[in-house]
């Protein structure tokens, strides 16, 4: 028997992320994704301890300012791409108003540490979000092209292939492939 | 109605036969009781005769007594006596005759005893005559009562002889009038039914004559078929045989026996006798074939190698069938038929095949290698030439850049020709996976891979109708939208924007001469229409060819490859692919994919 | 953006091309530690050592001697601790059929050995990025393919 489980990574890594802290037991409030405010500094070997934890479940604790604030960009981006509000929002706004950073500025720390635009993320990201839609919801491409807020099917699908290298119908084609191959 | 054609007539026959002896048989039983009857009457007269006479004998006796005593009255001679003392046993004789005669009459019995009564009493009279007519005795008186008396018993005698014949006439009248009845009406009846007989005899003799008639005839076809069989048999190398199985008698058709090198009936088969001719390869396979054959009634397609007495291998195939007859017999109808020659055939055919597919291989590795393997050094070139740096360049002299530039295109020009003709071959040599594809998403990923150069050239694809879905290629079908497509962009005219219409209609084939020939009667006709530079009409056909081009490879690089490929892709498609334009104004390339 | 350097392995039975390889991921920004493998089997029996420490992102050659890539690739999808690898096909071929069966068998990536020294130095860093993207976003590694020609 196979299942197909659509999860909320978001939630999942919050939720071990709490656990893991209590396991130290350390004060903490979480403010955000991937943020957590400590209550107490904490001496260095404890914060190693820490790091050594969390590294096994892949967590990893971001020290760069710089890094932190990439986290907050993709996860900004990320809720962008996952929000079906359908409105035009620009995620050049969108982020500045969000971090209270200007776009530049946030374009270029991007850039910096990922080697990769903000664009290129978005991008990718939707891509994923389509990718998604696709395979779990089994959504039509017209569909998903209205969803992720594209001018039209064939731009959605341009940005597949520019994206994958394949087109969505061969996407589509691999992956029910694949799961054929697995039984 | 109409007689139907079969030789079924023997219950007719019989039906007619039968009818006729019985009418015979009564015909013969009404002549012997006529007989029978006729014998009867005659002796009934005979009896009526002897009656007569025999009375009339009593009557004579009688008389000859009376004629005696009055002769011996008158003359008193004892002479005359003599008659009168006779004629006692005369009558006694005569009635004892009578009393046999008239046993089985009691009628006539009475009435004999009447008369014998009577008879007493005239003897009784003549004794009282002859006493009182004696002078001793003489009594005149009494001599004439008894005299007169004797004359009235005489007559009385006379009376009842005379009723005896006549009842003895009237019964044998009656009797002979009754024979006479039941003879008479014998003759019209007998002669009658002789008659039917007669017809019925002659009816079958006419269904037999004309049975015969018809049996001559299809004697004489069967003796025609059956010389056209054997002909056939020897002509087209095969031969009959028939299994009785319920006698396991085996006849051989006479090619049977030249096929297994024998004159005709030169030996008698039986089951074994065929197994000896079976090459020593196949006994087992036709051991099992006759165990099929006994065991399930039936010989599948067989086939094997077959030694002649001259040591000559000839290939045989068998196939058998049973058939059963009205009598219930089961016959195995055997075919063999000598496939000697197609087999050589074959082997020839198998070699040549074996060849041609050494041979596709040999061009498809050399295909292969050709484009894949010669890719790996071209690519290595490509790779270092562009690992020279600027800071490398800059210390060459100019002709040795110059030389590196022209190394750079050449390669180039290599690697697109190589790339072409891997895509050539690969569209005959890669698995023909046909799935169900929806021919609209194909163009869309046509399109998305030609974004680049549509953005580029501005270009304007307009779709007019709907693609089906169909049975294709699907990679295929996307590389002949992608080469049409590209086809026309590259062949656009400078200053204006490409501008491809792509529309598409079912249509049946009889209407377009090119596909008419197909086996298909539905297809859907793509048709490309761009505004390009267009080409001559004459080349229509050509720009299929492969390495065809029309235009110099400065003006417009290329392979002469892309529409090869086309073809070829369509091809693989069972469609068909035509290409018209007007110079200058456009060109129309068409596609047809059947349904 | 790593805190280690990536750990990038290939195999490819053509020493110009893995010299290549090398120089490429020396002038990519990321830290990066290439190893490289000579055929198939010898890939095989890196993999399967115990003491190997799997590479973040397999580089596999398609034609290789001894034991080809899609003959290792199908071994690694059957092996327990190798099916999570990153795998990343890297071959002459651009047929799309040969594409589509190597991603079937559980390829991530598709790469035609490009003729360009700076297009192959584009490839590696576009896949490095995408994987990084993968790992640090909590992408769905099922849905990662990436063909690049």
């Amino acid at each position: 028997m196979k299942l197909f489980i659509k999860f909320d990574i978001n939630t999942i890594c919050t939720l071990y992320l709490k656990e893991k802290l209590e396991e130290q037991n350390l004060n903490f409030s979480t403010l955000g994704f991937g943020e957590i405010e400590l209550e107490d500094n904490l001496s260095i070997e404890a914060l190693d301890k820490l790091k050594n934890n969390l590294e096994p479940f892949g967590f990893e604790v971001v020290e760069n300012q710089k890094s932190v604030l990439v986290q907050k960009i993709k996860d900004a981006i990320i809720e962008l791409v996952y929000t079906d509000d359908n409105n035009n929002y620009k995620s050049s706004a969108y982020l500045a108003d969000k971090l209270n950073h200007s776009y530049g500025y946030l374009s270029n720390v991007f850039s910096e540490v990922t080697y990769s635009s903000i664009e290129n993320f978005i991008i990718i990201q939707k891509i994923e979000r389509a990718k998604q839609l696709m395979i779990v919801n089994e959504m039509s491409l017209t569909e998903i092209a209205f969803l992720l807020n594209y001018s039209s099917v064939a731009h959605l699908s341009t940005q597949f292939k520019n994206t994958t290298g394949i087109t969505p119908s061969a996407f589509l084609r691999i992956i029910k492939k694949r799961r054929e191959n697995l039984k | 109605m109409k007689w139907i054609p079969k030789f079924n007539s023997s219950n007719y026959l019989r039906v007619i036969f039968i009818i006729a002896i019985f009418i015979l048989l009564f015909l013969s039983s009404i002549a012997y009781k006529h007989n029978r009857d006729l014998n009867e009457s005659s002796k009934l007269l005979m009896h009526t005769y002897e009656i007569n006479i025999e009375l009339e004998r009593l009557i004579s006796a009688i008389k000859d007594a009376e004629t005696g005593q009055r002769g011996y009255m008158i003359t008193r001679n004892h002479r005359f006596l003599t008659p009168y003392l006779f004629s006692r046993d005369k009558v006694n004789t005569s009635f004892i005759a009578l009393k046999k005669l008239t046993a089985d009459n009691p009628e006539q019995k009475k009435n004999l005893e009447k008369i014998y009564k009577l008879i007493i009493q005239r003897y009784i009279s003549f004794e009282n005559c002859l006493k009182y007519s004696a002078p001793e005795t003489y009594d005149k008186r009494k001599l004439d009562n008894h005299m007169f008396g004797g004359r009235i018993l005489m007559e009385n005698i006379r009376f009842k002889v005379d009723e005896m014949n006549d009842i003895e006439k009237t019964f044998l009248n009656k009797s002979l009038k009754k024979y006479d009845q039941e003879i008479s009406l014998g003759p019209i009846l007998s002669i009658s039914l002789f008659l039917v007989a007669l017809i019925f005899i002659f009816l079958a003799y006419r269904k037999i004559s004309r049975d015969l008639e018809r049996l001559k005839i299809y004697n004489k076809k069967l003796l025609i078929s059956s010389g056209l069989m054997a002909e056939s048999e020897a002509i087209g190398k095969f031969s009959t045989w028939q299994w009785d199985l319920d006698t396991d008698k085996i006849d051989y058709s006479d090619n049977q026996f030249r096929l297994l090198g024998f004159l005709p009936n030169s030996f008698v088969p039986n089951k074994d006798s065929f197994i000896n001719f079976v090459h020593p390869e196949d006994k087992d396979i036709i051991a099992a074939s006759i165990e099929g054959i006994i065991n399930n009634k039936e010989l599948p397609f067989t086939y094997y190698k077959i030694i002649l007495p001259n040591n000559e291998i000839r290939h045989f195939k068998s196939t058998g069938k049973l058939l059963v007859d009205q009598n219930g017999s089961n016959i195995l109808l055997g075919i063999n038929f000598d496939i000697t020659d197609e087999h050589l055939l074959n082997i020839k055919l198998q070699e040549r095949n074996n060849e041609l597919e050494k041979s596709n291989k040999e061009l498809a590795s050399f295909n292969h290698v050709a484009s894949h393997d010669l890719q790996e050094p071209l690519r290595k070139i490509q790779t270092f030439i562009s690992r020279i740096s600027e800071a490398d360049k800059a210390v060459l002299s100019d002709s040795a850049k110059e030389y590196i530039i022209k190394v750079e295109t050449s390669a180039k020009r290599m690697r697109v020709l190589i790339d072409d003709l891997l895509l050539f071959s690969r569209t005959n040599t890669t698995k023909k996976e046909f799935v169900k594809s929806n021919l609209n998403e194909l163009l869309e990923n046509a399109k998305s891979e030609l974004a680049v150069i549509i953005d580029e050239k501005k270009g304007n694809l307009k779709v007019t109708a709907k693609l089906p879905k169909l049975e294709v290629i699907p990679y295929q079908i996307e590389q002949l939208f992608i080469n049409l497509i590209g086809n026309s962009l590259k062949y656009s005219k400078p200053q204006t924007a490409p501008q491809i219409t792509i529309n598409c209609e079912e249509v049946l084939s009889n209407e377009y001469p090119e596909i008419m020939e197909q086996p298909f009667k539905k297809f859907y006709k793509i048709t490309f229409t761009d505004n390009g530079m267009g080409f001559d009409p004459q080349f229509k056909d050509n720009i299929f060819v492969l390495f065809q081009r029309l235009h110099s490879k400065t003006d417009y690089p290329g392979t002469g490859i892309g529409l090869a490929i086309c073809k070829k892709i369509v091809e693989n498609h069972k469609g068909h692919i035509i290409a018209d334009s007007e110079p200058g104004k456009g060109s129309v390339f068409t596609v047809f994919l059947p349904e | 953006m790593q805190k280690n350097a990536l750990h990038i392995l290939l195999a490819d039975d053509d020493e110009d091309d893995r010299l290549f390889f090398k120089d490429a991921f020396e002038e990519v920004k990321v830290q990066t530690k290439v190893e490289f493998v000579f055929d198939g089997l010898q890939l095989m029996e890196h993999l399967m050592n115990p003491d190997t420490k799997l590479p973040d992102i397999l580089f596999l050659d398609l034609n290789m001697p001894k034991k080809t890539g899609k003959e290792c690739l199908i071994e690694i999808k059957k092996t327990e601790h190798l099916k999570n690898l990153i795998i990343a096909i890297y071959s002459t071929s651009s047929s799309d059929e040969d594409i589509e069966d190597t991603f079937i068998e559980g390829a991530n990536i598709y790469i035609k050995k490009p003729s360009d020294f700076n297009a192959l130095k584009k490839i590696i860093n576009e896949v490095i990025t995408l994987n990084w993207h993968y790992h640090t976003s909590g992408l769905n590694r099922d849905n990662f393919l990436l063909s690049l020609k």
